[in-house]
């Protein structure tokens, strides 16, 4: 079970880009004079990936996870390093290797857009050489579990979001690809669409144990599909490792959510933590990680606490918190 | 629409001409059954040959559209000849039914040449699209490195015009000139194969314009091999 399906070492992607003034005059400026800058969007990354995972990347914008599953796809050719995708050089672009994996860049679309979804599915399995009674019985159930039998005869630019998403979707999953690499699968989907999807997703990856790595700006697709993730700061892999063990690494403070019997002062408070809300009846606490059980044991005793709950802050707090520090320090 | 414009410049032609002819016998070594004939096939050679679906190559570079192609198991290349030989299919079909509307208002007498000239013909037709597929390939490649690719293209279409003998025969053009011009790929993207239809090309000459030919389709062949690898290489996978 436990095979690297991925292994990836040293990958770097510099990109060269042009720096123009504004305007017309910088427009004629830059016909002799140009300033280049080389942008590492890609550096130094090194990770291997088991078959069977589903793997999170996080990052901001323009950290360099799209341009690591282009690399990963075979799309780009990288600057150094090596990568190495169910035993393939993806670069080398082998329909061997090609036919177990597949790419879904959420904001862009392999469908035909003036043809019926089925048309494009129908393409694809000439292209990728599905024998007919596997075709449609792959098709037929993607098509269930994605609840789209009305739409696939439609013609796609008719189509909402949604739907065209999850044939999207469809057409990416219809060979059985070992491999799948979903960026912003869940991109401008409504809550509904986007819990079906994920649901979708992670049965896809038990019933295939297909290896998956998602990226996503929306940190309920990490929590609920990854266990491990890999987060990626101006090109660089900050952590690889279990989503639980972000908010022990990161996390500094817990949340006391007290209930009180009789009404209690914010200033008896102030000395446990800080104070985040308080109304007299009920308060909220910020303490810090390691002595948030004794404080919680002091407060029982020394205030009329009615209810007690210790939390951990929010992952997206934690996230945008550890992100927020590298770009003050960068 | 194109193929309206095309078709209206097939009518303007051939008025012109017919026009000129009313006065005189002989134009430019052409009578007038020649000359009328050379705007039948240049019409449809130039279906067959110069249209192309692949004008928008660069632009598909470019803006990353290729990626969908690059990510499946096909190759780019057979991609784009399918994508070619519909696109002529398509145009050869609807030059036959304007040559054919052409042919009931103007009613002209085409000559045909001999059988063994023919095929001939049809093989040099073959390598003209074969040229201009290359042709369309290499210009492709600008997308990997910039984003204009209207300037250089809008250049070679007007050059094609005047050196292809899409405007007119190339006869009209002095000696010199169109010995040199015989040297260039331009002339084997039409002009060319009129001329063996017509059978104004004396047998001599045929090895030697048909080694031109091929001598060009192997450069092609050699540029585009090392211009996609360099390209796929620096290519960035943009807008998404």
């Amino acid at each position: 079970m436990s095979q690297p399906v991925i292994t990836v070492s040293n990958l770097k992607k510099h990109f060269t880009v042009y720096k123009k003034q504004p305007g017309l005059l910088g427009s004629i400026r830059s016909l002799w004079h140009r300033e280049y800058e080389t942008v590492a969007a890609v550096d130094d990354i090194s990770f291997t990936i088991n078959q069977g995972e589903i793997v999170g990347f996080i990052g901001q914008n323009g950290a360099g996870k799209t341009t690591t599953l282009k690399m990963l796809s075979g799309l780009l050719y990288p600057t150094s390093g090596s990568v190495s995708v169910l035993g393939y050089n993806p670069w080398n672009r082998k329909s061997a290797f090609q036919k177990q994996f597949s790419l879904v860049l959420g904001q862009k679309n392999q469908l035909w857009w003036d043809l019926p979804a089925i048309e494009t599915f129908l393409l694809n399995q000439a292209i990728y050489d599905i024998p007919e009674a596997q075709f449609r019985k792959t098709l037929n159930k993607l098509v269930n579990l994605l609840d789209v039998k009305d739409s696939i005869q439609i013609q796609v630019r008719k189509l909402s979001l949604g739907q065209r998403m999850k044939c999207e979707l469809i057409a990416a999953l219809l060979h059985n690809p070992k491999v799948l690499f979903l960026d912003e699968p869940t991109i401008g989907l409504d809550v509904v669409m986007q819990k079906t999807l994920r649901d979708f997703i992670s049965e896809y990856n038990r019933e295939f144990g297909a290896t998956v790595i998602l990226t996503s700006h929306y940190m309920d697709d990490v929590k609920e599909l990854c266990k491990r993730v890999i987060m990626i700061d101006h090109g660089k892999k900050i952590y690889d490792g279990l989503l639980s063990n972000i908010i022990s690494k990161y996390a500094r403070n817990k949340t006391l959510s007290l209930v009180f019997s009789e009404s209690v002062t914010k200033k008896s408070l102030t000395e446990f933590g800080t104070v985040k809300n308080w109304n007299g009846s009920s308060a909220t606490l910020l303490v810090s990680r390691k002595e948030a059980t004794k404080i919680a044991a002091r407060l029982l005793e020394s205030l009329p606490v009615q209810d007690l709950n210790i939390e951990e802050a929010p992952l997206e707090a934690i996230i945008r918190e550890v992100f927020g520090n590298k770009a003050k320090s960068a | 629409m194109w193929r309206f414009r095309q078709f209206l410049g097939s009518v303007m032609s051939l008025s012109v001409w017919s026009v000129l002819f009313t006065s005189q016998t002989d134009l430019f070594g052409y009578n007038r059954s020649e000359m009328i004939s050379y705007i039948f096939v240049a019409a449809l050679l130039q279906g067959l040959i110069l249209a192309s679906a692949l004008h928008g190559l660069a632009q598909r570079i470019y803006s990353g559209e290729i990626s969908t192609l690059l990510l499946k198991p096909i190759s780019l290349f057979s991609y784009f000849a399918v994508e070619e030989i519909a696109d002529k299919a398509r145009n050869v079909f609807f030059t036959i039914i304007e040559s054919g509307i052409l042919i009931v208002l103007f009613q002209p007498q085409i000559i045909l040449p001999p059988s063994e000239v023919f095929a001939l013909f049809l093989l040099w037709a073959l390598g003209g699209v074969l040229l201009n597929f290359l042709f369309s390939l290499l210009f492709g490649t600008l997308g990997f490195w910039s984003p204009e690719t209207w300037g250089p293209k809008f250049l070679f279409f007007i050059f094609v015009d005047f050196s292809a003998g899409k405007l007119f025969p190339l006869n009209i053009l002095p000696d010199w000139l169109q010995s040199i011009l015989f040297f260039t790929p331009f002339p084997y993207l039409t002009f060319m194969q009129t001329q063996l239809f017509l059978g104004k090309i004396p047998v001599d000459e045929i090895a030697f314009h048909s080694t031109i030919l091929l001598i060009w389709i192997i450069l092609f062949t050699i540029a585009n091999k090392y211009l996609w690898q360099k390209g796929l290489r620096s290519y960035a996978a943009q807008g998404q």
